[in-house]
């Protein structure tokens, strides 16, 4: 509790000291004896201060039990009476006052990132600032700055019957700790190691939620203009105000959400759950279409999706393991291996070194040829990163026809499982410009083994290279996905063989494609990403969700001085800009850099921003409150001045003065 | 002029070059294969003894023969001393085997002055390997724009090499009979983008405040787009003229460059990305200057570029030309595909150039100490970049801290802006309607008091822009008070007032800049494996040779033998 005392000037209230004081009836609802207990009546005088109340209150119920939590509200002013050692009368409380008296902390509904909501308890009395700081204590996610709390988009009561059945997950027992950092057990908070249970929770939490089913993307809401995304930043909760005073009740839902978008310091081993929430999030902006990305991009987000769900099944933790370390380890092996049998020369064991090869008959056509001799059989040899045909598996000893080397080349499936098509193409430079030549494979297993060969060597990687098991594994999976989805189609995802590939591109796409026809292009994408660990398929799903044109804009509607038409202001994590709403072009970009200083008129609700170079602009908010726009940039001033030393440390303070509007300082 | 040539050309190499060339690979592949053969030996010795659970050895026979010699009585865990050794020369046969299996090829590379140098170039030496080489036998500058670039007289397309690139690579795709070169060039558009970023990522800007844009400002944007998380491309977007496959003429398309690839806006479609086509992808093709294709393909401009894969090295449908209206428009393109597609290997290049730069210029200034780090306006040279401070607040001016601490907060990598530059927030209205906290809210703003008595002043504060004046309502409210000490933005130090800790420490003084601290010190890679070159042959007007071949070593051995046996002959 504040014990801070103050000295400040008491000039409104000049006549303090009064020698009489006479004493009258304070009435005080007490929360925990339920909500139709009258008010609890006491005989104050106006001297007394609010910690006398609380005693008074608390010997009146005569009940025992911890009341430190507790605290009076006082309804009519909409503020908490925080200041123990403040009188009545300093506080200007008199006996029409209707106070309150109850806990400061309170359950409330947190809707995560990952869709996830939990039920923990919240400071209620607290700047929604300091009670993001500690619902990420709790959390252990790092950088609490960058969230914030959004009211939730008001769900379409039609049925009913889904949302009761939602599942919460319980952390109202979680301790209120006060420690700046939790004490971690087992890599995580102690607090999640009490039980499995809570265990289940900070699993959900750490560890990224499977593809939803498209019908649930397809439910979700999605904004359909600049100026939909716009009323979403309405929804931000005041950072220097309390819930309480922002109408949050008891138990009420809001989102907690990344609110500015630069992600300091991110560091795997510390955050594991902040990157998992990051990822969720960058997830749901994609597949909701909240940003807007290219047919070609959404496609790795497709594969990106699909590898992080594949990995963290059978990788339960975040763990990046070193790909060189392995490398070396595999190599090792294999030489020990090989040291142990025969081997007495360097030639032969230059001739044990090289890679293992495939040999098998199959067909190649050369459509760019004149002849139309169309698919023809010969045996095939891979070796190192080269193809070589010869007429029969006999006249393999000698010369072959021809040798194709892939390094460099473009590989494309062309693959009908229900027609038993499986098709390589291949696109092979040469000086004279690309050669095209199609293989085609007879079964599944054997088109795996090709294809997989076939996308290595083109990254100049042999059979040999420890991921070639893994790339025929993905192709089969990929295999399996096309044979599920043109069985049956619109299943729930059930395990990582049969994932709809619908569940990892927008609803745009579902009416574009068929599951099927997606596959091959998901699979194409995915050849780039299916050798990263865990942590860096986030990463780069992260890192390429960042690098989108459009990354870190958060909308507002405004009315610019002088202009009659309302406009889009962009807020990006370095930039202002203008958005014409009738053509979508950005119009005009301002730099914080080139910042002086900006002003906010609280009267008419305005900001005014100056800029180096005489360039002055003043603008009224229109789908937000102006305080949401000036927290907004006073944030991303705030946010730039964080430094690696000092990253420990919050300060709070500085942001209170950045942000803050009336009730700030 | 040219790299590789068919064995036969060896017979037009001269003798002493050949000579040398020869000593040196036969010492270079003798030594290796030597070792080799007592690895193996070694190795082989003690395998049946250590198999599985191998009792202790005497290891004598394995260790006359062997470098490291193993301890004959290790007492405590023989099996790991062993297994230990094992590995050491499991890994050391794996490198000889590697190192017999390398590819080198004679370079010849042609200056400025129209005269060349040659140099033998293995195949896992990068670009800034064989730059530093340069520099060695050169005394060039070695500023931040030498660069090594290609050409392709049959295309009419240059490039340069990006420093992290292999180069026995890409030279190996060229042809037999391939005209092309390989130059050593100084090429201001290699960093241009790290000299002077806003022209890449402001360039809708007008040009005169591009001009003027501060240091420090650079600074913010190499660090917004090249030190996050991601590496941030510029935002180019405009209408290019584009070759049709396979025809003569060129067709004008709105083109976007985002960092997954060159996109264009088909016909009535809008720019929104969701409807953009995606024309071409980063992963198989490089970016070249086109030279003249105003004559040869009837170009628009003499400003085009061109996407292909390396390999292509004669005409193809499978080449991409696209001309640009302007010279800078083209170098705006160029650049931003080269941050597609290389991302953060581009600014690592130029951080280690920049210190190459730097140590030379160290030497250099020792016997000219005038001439200092020609063509690197560094992030080092940073004190022009604070601006003045705002006329309105000269009193400030004696509070200031010394003038080395201003860079404290600049120098930090992360933070996309300075603390110094903070514009103020605005103050709060002077309305009193709350009870919660009156004192708060009477006009003397309460933060001037508790930052004026606190003891460090405020760090980096030199810059603050003046205090901002009140909205709306002021007119009737008492004015601030004139206080010099009123500083908006607070310290970067998190200063509690009431709290009971107790103050925090005043900041450390600040960290040299990296540039900075990096010039005495020596270069960062040590040009060991070039060392193994042999000196450099006299200069000659014939092509040089190709040596190698990724199969083994002695086929080109074999080839050399022949070639010299043959020249004594003729002798």
């Amino acid at each position: 509790m504040e014990k801070k005392i103050r000295r400040f000037n008491t000039s409104k209230r000049g006549k303090q000291g009064a020698d009489i004081m006479a004493a009258w009836d304070l009435s005080v609802t007490v929360e925990d004896l339920g909500p139709d207990t009258p008010p609890v009546s006491l005989s104050v005088t106006s001297d007394l201060h609010v910690g006398g109340v609380i005693l008074k209150l608390v010997e009146k119920t005569q009940i025992k039990r911890d009341w430190s939590d507790h605290a009076l509200w006082w309804e009519q002013k909409q503020c908490w009476l925080l200041r123990t050692a403040w009188s009545l009368e300093k506080y200007g409380i008199h006996a029409d006052a209707r106070l309150h008296f109850m806990p400061q902390h309170k359950p409330l509904k947190l809707g995560l990132p990952n869709g996830i909501t939990l039920r923990l308890h919240a400071c209620y009395s607290s700047p929604v600032f300091q009670t993001v700081m500690h619902i990420c204590r709790m959390l252990n996610i790092r950088h609490p700055e960058e969230l914030s709390l959004l009211r939730p988009i008001e769900e379409k009561k039609k049925k009913k019957d889904k949302d009761s059945t939602e599942e919460i997950y319980d952390l109202t027992e979680v301790p209120l700790s006060s420690a700046s950092r939790p004490c971690l057990y087992n890599g995580m908070p102690a607090h999640f190691a009490d039980s499995p249970q809570m265990e289940a929770v900070y699993k959900m939490l750490s560890v990224t939620q499977p593809p939803p089913a498209p019908e649930v993307i397809a439910k979700q809401y999605r904004p359909a203009s600049v100026v939909d995304k716009a009323h979403i930043n309405g929804r931000w909760l005041d950072s220097s105000r309390c819930l309480m005073q922002q109408g949050i009740q008891e138990n009420d839902r809001l989102w907690l959400r990344f609110k500015y978008f630069t992600f300091y310091d991110i560091e795997p081993k510390y955050d594991v759950v902040r990157l998992t929430q990051l990822y969720e999030q960058a997830r749901w902006a994609i597949l909701l279409e909240d940003i807007d990305c290219t047919e070609e991009e959404m496609m790795l987000f497709g594969a990106l999706q699909y590898h992080i769900s594949k990995v963290s099944q059978s990788e339960p933790q975040m763990l990046s393991s070193s790909a060189a370390m392995d490398d070396l380890e595999s190599a090792l092996q294999s030489l020990e291996v090989k040291m142990e049998g025969e081997s007495s020369s360097a030639s032969e064991m230059l001739e044990n070194m090289t890679a293992p090869e495939l040999n098998d008959y199959l067909k190649i056509f050369r459509p760019k040829r004149l002849t139309l001799k169309g698919y023809k059989q010969y045996w095939f040899k891979f070796q190192d990163t080269s193809i070589s045909y010869f007429k029969s598996k006999e006249e393999s000893i000698g010369e072959p026809i021809q040798q194709i080397n892939l390094k460099g080349c473009e590989v494309a499936p062309d693959v009908n499982m229900a027609a038993q098509k499986f098709l390589i193409r291949l696109l092979i430079p040469a000086p004279e410009g690309m050669n095209e030549v199609y293989l085609r494979c007879e079964n599944e297993q054997q088109y795996a083994q090709w294809m997989a060969g076939c996308r290595l060597a083109s990254k100049g990687k042999s059979l040999a290279d420890n991921s070639y098991q893994s790339e025929i594994q993905s192709i089969h999976s990929f295999l399996a996905m096309q044979k599920t989805n043109s069985s049956s189609h619109g299943n729930a995802p059930a395990n990582d063989e049969s994932i709809n590939t619908h569940s990892l591109v927008s609803p745009r796409y579902h009416k574009k494609y068929k599951a099927k026809q997606l596959t091959p292009r998901i699979l194409d994408a995915y050849q780039n990403v299916a050798q990263l660990s865990l942590t860096d398929a986030v990463m780069r799903f992260i890192q390429v969700w960042q690098a989108l044109p459009d990354f870190g804009l958060s909308y507002i509607v405004v009315r610019f001085k002088g202009s009659r038409k309302d406009e889009v202001l962009g807020i990006a994590p370095n930039r202002l800009i203008r958005i014409d709403l009738g053509v979508g072009d950005v119009v005009k970009t301002w730099r914080y850099n080139n910042m002086k200083q900006w002003n906010v008129n609280w009267d008419i609700r305005q900001m005014a921003i100056e800029f180096e170079g005489n360039v002055n602009i003043a603008f009224s908010c229109v789908t937000a409150d102006c305080k949401i726009v000036h927290e907004f940039i006073g944030g991303y001033i705030f946010m730039s001045t964080r430094s690696r030393e000092k990253s420990d440390v919050l300060n709070e303070e500085l942001f209170h003065k950045l942000t803050g509007g009336h009730e700030a300082l | 002029m040219i790299v590789i040539q068919p064995p036969e050309s060896l017979h037009e190499l001269e003798d002493n070059d050949l000579d040398a060339l020869m000593a040196d690979l036969v010492a270079d592949l003798n030594a290796t294969e030597e070792k080799l053969a007592a690895e193996i030996k070694g190795l082989k010795t003690p395998s049946p003894t250590t198999s599985d659970l191998p009792p202790p050895t005497p290891a004598s026979s394995a260790a006359s023969s062997l470098p490291p010699p193993p301890p004959q009585n290790a007492k405590p865990t023989k099996e790991e001393i062993e297994a230990q050794m094992k590995a050491d020369k499991i890994k050391l046969a794996l490198e000889k085997l590697k190192e017999a299996k390398v590819k080198k090829l004679v370079v010849k590379v042609l200056m400025n002055d129209g005269s060349s140098k040659t140099l033998m170039v293995d195949e896992r030496q990068n670009v800034r390997e064989v730059l530093d080489n340069l520099f060695e036998k050169t005394h060039c500058d070695c500023n931040v724009d030498w660069s090594l670039c290609e050409t392709n007289p049959e295309l009419q397309l240059d490039r340069t090499f990006e420093d992290h690139e292999n180069l026995v690579e890409p030279l190996s795709a060229w042809m037999r009979d391939s005209e092309n070169q390989v130059l050593f060039q100084e090429r201001g558009e290699k960093y241009e983008v790290f000299k002077n970023p806003q022209n890449f990522y402001l360039w809708k800007k007008d040009k005169r405040a591009l001009k003027d844009i501060k240091d420090k400002d650079k600074e913010i944007l190499i660090q917004e787009n090249f030190c996050g998380t991601s590496i941030i491309v510029p935002d180019l977007e405009g209408v290019l003229h584009l070759k049709e496959d396979g025809k003569k003429s060129w067709k004008q398309r709105l083109f976007q460059l985002r960092a997954s690839g060159i996109y264009y806006v088909p016909k009535g479609k809008t720019k929104s990305s969701r409807d953009l086509v995606c024309f071409l992808q980063f992963d198989n093709v490089n970016v070249y200057y086109g030279k003249d294709f105003k004559t040869k393909y009837k170009a628009p401009t003499d400003f085009c570029f061109v996407l292909k894969h390396p390999q292509i090295q004669k005409e193809s449908q499978y080449i991409k030309y696209l001309c640009c209206d302007d010279a800078r428009t083209m170098n705006l393109w160029v650049t931003g595909i080269r941050i597609a597609k290389y991302g953060v290997s581009l600014y690592e290049n130029y951080k280690t150039a920049e210190k190459k730069a730097a140590v030379n210029s160290v030497w250099m200034n020792r016997s000219t100490p005038s001439s200092s780090n020609p063509s690197t306006p560094s992030p080092t040279i940073k004190d022009p970049a604070f601006p003045p401070p705002p006329p309105s607040l000269p009193a400030k001016s004696s509070s200031r801290p010394v003038a080395p601490q201003h860079k404290l907060p600049a120098n930090f990598p992360p933070p996309p802006m300075a603390m110094d530059n903070l514009p103020p927030p605005p103050l709060p209205p002077p309305i009193d309607d709350s009870p919660e906290a009156p004192p708060d809210f009477l006009p003397p703003p309460p933060p001037a008091a508790g930052f004026g008595s606190l003891p460090p002043p405020p760090l980096s504060m030199n810059s603050l822009p003046p205090p901002p004046h009140f909205g709306g309502m002021d007119q009737s409210l008492p004015p601030p008070p004139p206080d010099p000490e009123f500083l908006p933005p607070p310290p970067p130090e998190p200063v509690f007032t009431g709290a009971g800790a107790p103050p925090p420490p005043p900041p450390p003084p600040p960290p040299p800049p990296a540039q900075a601290a990096a010039v005495p010190r020596a270069p960062v890679r040590p040009s060991g494996s070039v060392r193994k070159v042999p000196p450099a042959p006299p200069k000659r007007t014939t092509p040089s040779l190709q040596v190698g071949g990724g199969g083994g070593g002695g086929d080109f051995m074999s080839e050399l033998m022949v070639a010299m046996q043959k020249k004594r002959g003729d002798h």
